[in-house]
């Protein structure tokens, strides 16, 4: 029987793709290129994973904007994953909002201080799992929490942190009022009340903002404003891959677009002067050790 | 003559005696021939006087059951294959219960509950709703005071349901599946529709309405409760497309301490119904004075001074006409109480002005020149004392709902320019291009600081903006300053009136009006105050709300008055998340007014919990950089 090359590189590296499934049920889906950093291949190799996601009805892929296709975990896909999220397409107002929440992940994921202190990304889905239908109509979830567990080597070790990404700027009041609760909550998502201990210490050690340029400005004054508890704000710039491509027409434009990104396309997994065939790949899980966790574990801490 | 006379009187006795007795046994026979259906009957009797159950509750209950007799006669049928078989069923079941073993085996019960079940459920509720109009009207009972009595001790089983019914978790949502909010359990209605859970349409939150309770009665509990109902309710609309955002403004117009936690419990309370941010105004957030259209900034910052009447009035005119060429001056109104202050100077005034198009402006400036120092001092004065509340940024569209406390009980004169200014503010939000949100005002305790602007003007320029207006109080004379006043804002309540536990309610009682009764008299016989049979009956008007029973009202129990019925509530308490600020900071008292010069360093910052303010975080710079680079330079 003739085997396909992805077919045979899954069939080395089961770990690695699971993972990818994973991450992309995480994600709500991810574009072609977020897909290869996680994968650890190249764009041919992602695109080849990805109709074989679709031929075992995993996963679903379309061109939903600017860019490469993106690629969705199906409900078969999430009830293979164990995830129970309700299955759909990306919403297509929340394009450049997810990719650019997928890109900070990669970025951070992709430090060494990350596989160090044992980090576990906990993403919006799952939040919004968690809270069930109870999320208020402008209630805030972040667009993920970074846990970081006890007894590791790094100094944040036991802390929990609140994700933003920022494209837009809102309005600084709106900034602020986000800012204080992820400041001030005490309790998990979707916890009993019960657990809740009103006087207890903020669940979010530190609340991550990653801005685009347009809305640090915004975000650096709500931090301003916020006096003391500002300290427990980072601001930082968005990795360059988190931004959507420019849309073009033409297959021409679009290879001059490429051929011109290069390093825009490619999430910035591998900072640093080594080439990318020899950095090491996202998913740790890949060869399990000890002391490295899988990258995905199975229960959210 | 008198031998037969005597002769015929024991003849009636005793007949009268037998058919008594007589009717006793007929009425005895039948309940023991339906004895399944008679002893579900007593039973449900029973409970719904322990219980305080109105008849309905049990006529709901035996209609509930209806489909359980269908089926039951359905699978008779389908199991004999005759439909004249099932419909001779419950003949045949109380037959087997009656010839069959003794006692009666439970498959004979079981045979005939199906039937019994239902029938003595409405047996039940008929006997039940015989007793309490015959207690009502008087003709029943032994002694004088039995329906007083019973209606006392229904009135305790009908609470101690109530409060049952609200401790039951999940019984008492904060929003019926119909978009009502609901207040609580039901303990008993008047000319209202019946039911276990009190809950009141959308539209009435939208309407003006009238909370009176004195301290310690559950107003606050209740106030909470029916914010964050109309915040979730509008919300949910909203997200359907059927409204508009909501705004909740509340003035606290007593300030202090108190007025801090309910602050906090209102956030709370807000966040639970699904509102994003909740701004408490001045301690947390501030409002800006300076975003009113120029005319009006005059009219209020004019009204804001306290000025006489009479020769003071030439002085009233002159720093109107100062104030008004501060603000209207051609480089745009002030931004900020010091911007405000530099105008009020001739010098700048008559630069201002000095592009030669202004001709009568500079000959007002000449002639008003001598008083401008004492016009800005004035303002100044006031400016200072109101604080850095009203200087900015900010305004009421940046958050879904804001506590404004106001130190009425401190500080009279500044709580009520306060007052004046966020009502102007308020009023410009909801005119100048912002009829986005369906608008709730909320005043508490509003008398103490209505001098510059008396409730009734509110009530009446709310209705014309479309803002809703509910106004709260510890008494009926809390309500407004004069009785006439007092009597405008209650008839127009359309929202319905609360009226929880007050030491004088005839006033709003009396608006709920009276209906009409049977009154019976009956004779006494011989020295016992026992009833004889004879008596009579005639028909008055009883008042629809006991003043009474208003006056005994326990903690959380309120009656809602609206169009001629009243509703008595147990009042649900709102649980809520945890405090979404440290206890320290709901508490803390108002921080000190900035100076003047420094308009944005009095907005305060929320303070940090305390368990993180002193803990110091490690650095995670070095991973933050290695993944995203250096934090960028401002």
């Amino acid at each position: 029987m003739r085997v396909s090359p992805a077919q045979g590189a899954a069939e080395r590296q089961p770990g690695r793709d699971a993972a990818g499934l994973l991450f992309a049920a995480e994600m709500y889906g991810l574009q072609l290129d977020h897909l290869a950093a996680v994968l650890g291949v190249g764009e041919a190799r992602a695109r080849s994973v990805a109709a074989r996601w679709r031929g075992q009805r995993h996963a679903e892929s379309a061109r939903l904007g600017p860019g490469g296709p993106w690629t969705w975990v199906t409900r078969a896909g999430l009830a293979t994953c164990g995830l129970p999220y309700t299955a759909g397409p990306p919403a297509l107002g929340r394009l450049a909002h997810i990719r650019a929440v997928t890109a900070v992940r990669l970025a951070l994921e992709a430090a060494p201080g990350y596989a160090a202190g044992g980090g576990y990304w906990r993403s919006e889905r799952r939040l919004r799992a968690r809270m069930g239908g109870r999320v208020g109509l402008r209630q805030h979830i972040p667009d993920g929490e970074v846990h970081w567990p006890d007894g590791t080597a790094v100094p944040w070790a036991g802390e929990c942190w609140a994700i933003e990404a920022e494209l837009t700027p809102k309005t600084t009041s709106r900034t602020l009022a986000i800012m204080r609760e992820l400041l001030t909550r005490t309790g998990d998502y979707g916890c009993p009340a019960a657990e809740i201990v009103a006087a207890g210490p903020p669940r979010h050690a530190r609340v991550i903002y990653l801005c685009a340029p347009a809305a640090r400005r915004t975000v650096a004054k709500a931090r301003e404003s916020l006096g003391s508890s500002g300290a427990r704000i980072e601001i930082r710039l968005l990795p360059p891959g988190a931004a959507m491509p420019a849309p073009t027409r033409h297959k021409a434009a679009r290879e001059r677009s490429a051929a011109a990104l290069p390093p825009a396309a490619t999430p910035p997994l591998h900072r640093g002067a080594a080439p990318p065939a020899a950095t090491p790949p996202l998913h740790r899980g890949a060869a399990p050790s000890a002391a490295t966790p899988p990258f995905h574990r199975g229960a959210a801490p | 003559m008198i031998g037969r006379w005597l002769s015929l009187i024991a003849v009636r006795a005793a007949l009268r005696a037998t058919g008594r007795v007589l009717r006793i046994a007929i009425i005895a026979a039948l309940i023991i021939a339906a004895a399944p259906a008679s002893v579900v009957a007593a039973i449900g009797a029973v409970l719904a006087w322990l219980r305080g159950w109105p008849p309905a509750r049990l006529y709901r209950a035996a209609l509930w059951c209806l489909p359980m007799v269908a089926v039951w006669l359905a699978a008779t049928a389908i199991a004999s294959r005759s439909a004249s078989v099932a419909a001779g069923t419950p003949y045949h079941a109380w037959l087997s219960l009656w010839h069959g073993t003794h006692p009666a085996s439970a498959a004979d019960i079981a045979a005939i509950a199906p039937l019994a079940i239902p029938v003595g459920l409405a047996a039940g509720g008929l006997a039940w709703a015989y007793r309490i109009r015959s207690m009502r009207t008087g003709t029943a009972g032994l002694s004088p005071d039995a329906a007083v009595s019973f209606d006392l001790r229904q009135w305790r089983h009908q609470a101690r349901s109530a409060r049952a019914r609200i401790a039951a978790p999940g019984a008492i949502p904060l929003t019926s599946r119909n978009g009502s909010l609901v207040a609580g359990a039901v303990i008993r209605s008047v000319n209202h529709p019946g039911g276990p859970i009190a809950s009141i349409p959308y539209s009435r939150m939208r309407s003006h309405q009238v909370v009176i309770g004195t301290t310690g009665t559950g107003k606050t509990t209740l106030l909470l409760r029916l914010w964050a109902g109309f915040m979730a309710t509008a919300l949910r609309r909203h997200a359907a497309g059927q409204g508009r955002l909501p705004l909740l403004v509340v003035l606290d117009c007593k300030g202090g301490a108190d007025a801090r936690r309910i602050a906090d419990r209102a956030r709370r309370a807000m966040r639970l119904a699904g509102a994003r941010s909740t701004a408490i105004w001045p301690d947390e957030a501030s409002l800006s004075l300076w975003a009113l259209p120029p005319a009006q900034l005059t009219t209020t910052l004019v009204d804001l001074i306290e000025h006489g009447t009479g020769a003071a009035a030439f002085y009233a005119d002159v720093m109107e006409a100062v104030v008004a060429l501060a603000v209207e001056a051609p480089g745009g109104p002030p931004a900020s109480a010091a911007d405000f202050l530099a105008r009020l100077d001739p010098g700048w005034l008559t630069t201002a002005y000095s592009s030669g198009e202004h001709e009568a402006e500079l000959a007002l400036i000449r002639s008003a020149a001598r008083q401008a120092g004492d016009i800005a001092l004035r303002f100044r004065t006031l400016l200072r004392r109101l604080g850095g509340g009203l200087d900015g940024p900010g305004g009421f569209g940046d958050a879904d709902a804001w506590y404004c406390i106001l130190e009425g009980t401190a500080e009279i004169s500044v709580a009520e320019a306060q007052a004046r200014a966020i009502v102007d503010i308020l009023a410009s939000y909801a005119t100048a291009g912002s009829r986005d949100r369906e608008i709730l005002l909320a005043v508490d305790e509003f008398s103490a600081v209505s001098r510059r602007l008396p409730v009734w003007q509110l009530y009446e320029r709310a209705r014309s903006l479309g803002l809703a207006v509910q106004v709260s109080a510890q008494s009926w004379e809390g309500l407004a300053a004069g009785d006439d006043e007092r009597y405008r804002i209650a008839a127009t309540a359309d929202g319905g009136i609360w009226l929880l536990r007050t030491p004088h309610p005839e006033p709003v009682a009396a608006l709920a009006g009276s209906r009409k009764i049977t009154e019976t008299t009956r004779h006494l016989t011989g020295r016992t105050p026992v009833w004889d049979h004879r008596g009579t009956s005639r028909v008055t008007l009883d008042p629809v709300v006991d003043p009474a029973l208003i006056r005994t009202l326990d903690v959380g129990q309120a009656a809602y008055i609206f169009r001629g019925g009243v509703t008595y509530v147990q009042v649900k308490r709102l649980v809520t998340a945890p405090a979404a600020v440290s206890p320290a900071t709901a508490v803390a008292p108002p921080t000190p007014p900035a100076p003047l010069a420094e308009p944005t360093s009095a907005k305060p910052a929320i303070p940090a919990k305390p368990a993180t303010a002193s803990r110091q975080l490690p650095d995670a710079s070095s991973l933050l950089d290695e993944a995203f680079g250096a934090e960028p330079a401002p």
